[in-house]
Order: structure tokens, then sequence, then C-alpha cells
């Protein structure tokens, strides 16, 4: 299977309605995120996230470590296991301003090691990722300092983030109203549910205004009300010409918020096209898979057709 | 060198994040316990009766005024010893936040080694009630240079903290080796004992002379006491000298740290 599109397919326009016709087809030359001095009638499209052929090596660390007595008789035999493994390999992926693109796969696929290195968290060890403007980080429920208050949290993500001090000071109430969680907001963070915590995360990421949201996993929780903003903020965020990168696995949730999908295993590209399809391939890929599997007696082996 | 300019330029223009780091252990220091920053006066306060028992009373030092000469010393050590400790678990427990946000991982250690600066600052309540009360004799100007000899001590702390923190990413034993080794060091330092004490030593083996003398510990602990129990000026020489010491270190460690810095993400 080929990992290289050949073309990346043009995103249907965002199914809001209020987006206005084909709001993600034509590179945005006006908008606030045009952060190079790029000409606009430059021949190459102005690309918002450019990842060309990017390989990332982890050293393979098992829970366990080896024991004394083997990492001995390792030494004596000189027989090397594999001590790295590669969880991205060959990726390129073009996103343009104004698109919203989703990340799925299974689990171990990659998903978060490509988000991770799009935040710039991870050096590539092969390959290159450029990102033309400011890029949040990804804000999940787990980074949060569980003594502090939310209000303080909030001061130290946009310190962490590198926002200036009276920016951040002016946004913290934007921040505060967005996530919505009361009198919570000055209670300690170990006090809060996964889902206020999610909501502060998410607050942070969308209310710091980045060129380019990372999201890993942190929107797709909360009741009706607070999934109807989600969407709003995020279908204001793509027409301001932003992109948008999510992680997920709410196929209905990618299927009504992304104008595009790509689909990883074992850290290639697989297929890119409409949500839609892609969350159809991906269902009757994980259906084969597991037919195999259960066919042959090997659980959790998913290899490629 | 780019690495340690890189290093430099990383701390300077994140001033902001370090202060907020700064602010928010203190903060947390005072809310988790009873007394809060209270036991920044009580620690010493408590530790240093039970040396004075001890080493005083069951070893008979014979050390005029010997709960002022212990103080002199249990104070920067527990300031050394707990700004190291902070440091070298500063980035492996923020294993968290350095998977979601990039940002340089250099301000954990220097916040942790910062964060410091207060408990040492109140440990000096206890010192100057205890000489009011028992030792108004010892009291002297030389006392205002307290800050000066701190200083000194400061940069030694940023150098170990900063390399340990870095190695206890890839090795968690890091962290529990120095326990012991501090507290070797501890031992080995002038700090419950004078020089003299132990001249029979050097003066047979001279190279135990060599690496006492070379301690930095020797030389922090005596400007201290010449400061505080002495009543007189501590040499210079020998303070200037840990000092380009202690600061080719912290260069050598800042560069450790950079270099070390893109392989965090991926071991933690």
């Amino acid at each position: 299977m080929a990992p290289q599109p050949a073309t990346p397919p043009i995103p249907p326009a965002l199914r809001d309605g209020q987006s206005g016709p084909a709001a993600g087809q034509v590179p945005q030359t006006r908008g606030a995120a045009l952060a190079d001095g790029q000409d606009a009638s430059a021949p190459r499209e102005r690309l918002a996230i450019e990842v060309d052929r990017l390989g990332v090596r982890y050293p393979l660390r098992l829970a366990r470590k080896p024991t004394i007595r083997q990492s001995f008789v390792s030494m004596l035999r000189r027989r090397r296991g594999p001590r790295r493994f590669w969880a991205l390999r060959g990726f390129s992926l073009q996103v343009r301003p104004s698109e919203a693109l989703a990340l799925i796969g299974p689990n171990g696929a990659g998903k978060t090691t490509l988000l991770q290195a799009l935040a710039g968290i991870i050096v590539p060890t092969e390959g290159t990722v450029t990102i033309r403007g400011s890029v949040t980080g990804l804000l999940g429920p787990g980074g949060f300092d569980p003594e502090l208050s939310g209000r303080e949290n909030i001061g130290l993500f946009g310190a962490l983030l590198g926002v200036g001090a009276t920016e951040m000071r002016d946004r913290t109430d934007a921040i505060i109203e967005f996530a919505d969680i009361g009198g919570f907001i000055d209670a300690p963070v170990r006090m809060y549910s996964q889902g206020m915590r999610a909501r502060l995360g998410f607050g942070i990421a969308a209310i710091v205004e980045p060129d380019v949201l990372l999201l890993d996993e942190i929107v797709a929780t909360g009741d009706e009300e607070y999934r109807a903003r989600i969407k709003a903020r995020l279908a204001q965020m793509v027409r301001a010409t932003r992109a948008i990168v999510v992680v997920t696995h709410d196929m209905q949730w990618l299927a009504e918020f992304c104008t595009r999908a790509v689909l990883i295993e074992h850290g290639r590209l697989i297929a890119d096209g409409a949500p839609a399809d892609l969350v159809r391939l991906y269902r009757e890929r994980t259906i084969a898979a597991e037919a195999s599997s259960s066919s042959l007696g090997h659980p959790g082996t998913l290899h490629d057709p | 060198m780019n690495l340690l300019g890189a290093a430099i330029r990383e701390i300077v223009s994140r001033r902001r994040l370090i202060r907020y780091l700064v602010a928010a252990v203190t903060r947390k220091a005072g809310t988790n316990t009873l007394l809060g920053n209270v036991w920044w006066i009580l620690d010493p306060l408590l530790q240093m009766p039970l040396y004075v028992l001890l080493v005083g009373v069951i070893f008979r030092s014979g050390t005029a005024d010997y709960p002022l000469f212990v103080f002199a010393a249990v104070l920067p050590w527990k300031w050394f010893t707990s700004s190291v400790a902070d440091a070298t678990t500063s980035v492996s427990t923020q294993d968290q936040l350095i998977k979601q946000v990039p940002f340089p991982k250099l301000v954990l250690p220097v916040a942790a080694v910062t964060s410091g600066i207060p408990q040492f600052a109140f440990g000096l309540i206890p010192l100057i009630g205890l000489m009011l009360l028992f030792y108004r004799d010892r009291i002297s100007p030389f006392l205002l240079l307290i800050p000066v000899v701190a200083a000194v001590q400061l940069v030694l702390t940023l150098a170990v903290g900063v390399s340990l923190a870095a190695f206890n990413v890839f090795a968690r034993d890091a962290g529990r080796l120095s326990g012991h080794v501090l507290r070797l060091w501890f031992f080995l330092s002038p700090g419950l004992y004078s020089t003299d004490r132990i001249e029979h030593v050097t003066t047979r083996y001279p190279g135990m002379g060599h690496f006492f003398r070379l301690n930095p510990f020797t030389i922090l602990f005596e400007a201290y006491r010449d400061l505080i129990y002495r009543a007189r000026r501590p040499d210079p020489t020998a303070l200037a000298w840990l000092l380009v010491a202690s600061g080719c270190l912290l260069a050598v460690a800042l560069i450790l740290f950079k270099r070390l810095e893109p392989r965090f993400a991926k071991e933690l």
C-alpha cells in the first residue's frame, strides 16, 4: 500500500451551514493567520503544515527492565533484540489553512506521535515538519498541575506556551467563560472531573488562537450544549483560516466536524480523503482485521491487506 | 558554545514562566500542610538540636556555643540538599506536561532551585532569633555578607541540580544515588566539626587533605561560620575560586542538559 497519496482530495466545505460556500477550498489570502511573508500568488499553495517523509524512532524501553541475568546473557551472546522502533516512517502530509483534519487509526498507529512532532514536542529522527505560524501543544486533560486552581493553571499554561502576560490576562476571562465550569475555576484541578479538565484544556487551546490547533482526544466530551459550543468555535477558527488537526476515536464527531481525514496504520499513511469515506474504510479494515485475527487465533495483530 | 548561549537565552527569555513555576511551588508548599511555610523556620530549628545532642552532648565535642556552630552549617546544607533533590526530579515528574507542550525544559530545574531561595531566607529568621537571644556577643556586621556566600552556593546548586535533572530522565537511579552521596558529602565536610579537628587525619594522609580543601562545602561552611560564628571576614580568594569553578561547572551542566533535552519527550 502506497503511503503517499497522489493528490490530496479537495475537502468538502464545512458542513456547518454558516460557513458559506466552499470555505475550505480556496486558499485564503486574507485573514490573520498569514504569518509568513510568502507571496500569495506564488504557484505553490500556501500550506499551514507540511510534513515531508517524517520518521520518528523511539528507543524501545519496555515497561519491565531486563534483569541483570538477562542483560548478562545478551551481553555474552552479543545478540541485540530490537532496541528501537519506528512510530512513524516515510510520512508525508500537507494541510492547508482552514482545513480541519482528523487522524484516525488503531491504537499505537502513530497518531499521537504525529501530533507531538507537529507540536514540536519530539524531534523528527528523519524528514522535516514545517509549520507556518504558531501552534499550540496538545492540551489534554493530563498536563495540569493538580494542586493549582483552574485559574492558576490557565496562567501557567499561558506562560508555558509563551503568550505574553498582558495578552494572557485579556484572554483568561474568555477561557473561563468557554470552559464554563462555574465556581470550580478557583478550586484545585485535582477536584475536577475528567470532563471539566477536558473543557479547561480545550478552552486554553482554542482561546489562545494559534494558527495550527492540535487536539488529542479532548473534544469529544461534554453534553450537547458544550459540543455545540466547541463546534461553533472550531468552525469559527476554520473560517479564520486556521488549521486544526485532531485525534479522536469518536467517528460520529469527526464526520461532523472535520473537513478531511487521514487513516494511519503502523506509522504509515494508508488513506486520505473525506471523513465519511475514511470512517467507512477504517471500519471495514477493523472488521477485516478482527476476522482474520480470530480465524488465525492471533488477537491484536493488524496487518496490511 | 551555541548550546550554552541558547541555554542562557532560554532562561532569560522565560523569566516569567520561571517566576510562575516558583510561585506555584511556594503556594503549594503552603497549602498542603497545617503549618504551611512555617516549616521553613521549624525544619532547621528541629534539626539543629539533634546534632547538638549527638555531637555536643554524646560525643562531647566541647566546641563553644555548639548550637550556633552547627546551625551555621545545617542551614545552608538543608538549602543545598532540598534544592538538589527538587531539581533532580523536576523534569521527570513533569512527564505529562512535557508530552503536551513544547517549552524549554531548562526552566524546570532552574525554577526548582530558585524556589529554594525563600526557604533559605526564612531559615535566617530563627538564626537571627537564636543570636539575639543567646549569642548577642557574636553578632557583627559580617552577617550582612551572608547573601554573598549564598550567591556562590546558588551557582554550585544550579550546576548540580541541572545535571542531575537531565540524568534522572534516563535513569531514575540518579535521584536515589544522589541521596546517599549527599549524606556522605555532609559528613566529609566540616559541618558538625571544625577543620582543625581533622588535622591529625589530613597530616597523616595528605591526599585526604587535598580532597578536603577542594571540597566546595569546606569553603562554604568555613565562610558561613566566619560570618555567623567567628564574626570575621571569610577568605575572599577561596570564595572567588569556588565561584569560578562553580560557574564552569554550571556551563558544562547547561550544555549537557541542552544536549540531552531533545531526547526527553521520547524517554519519559
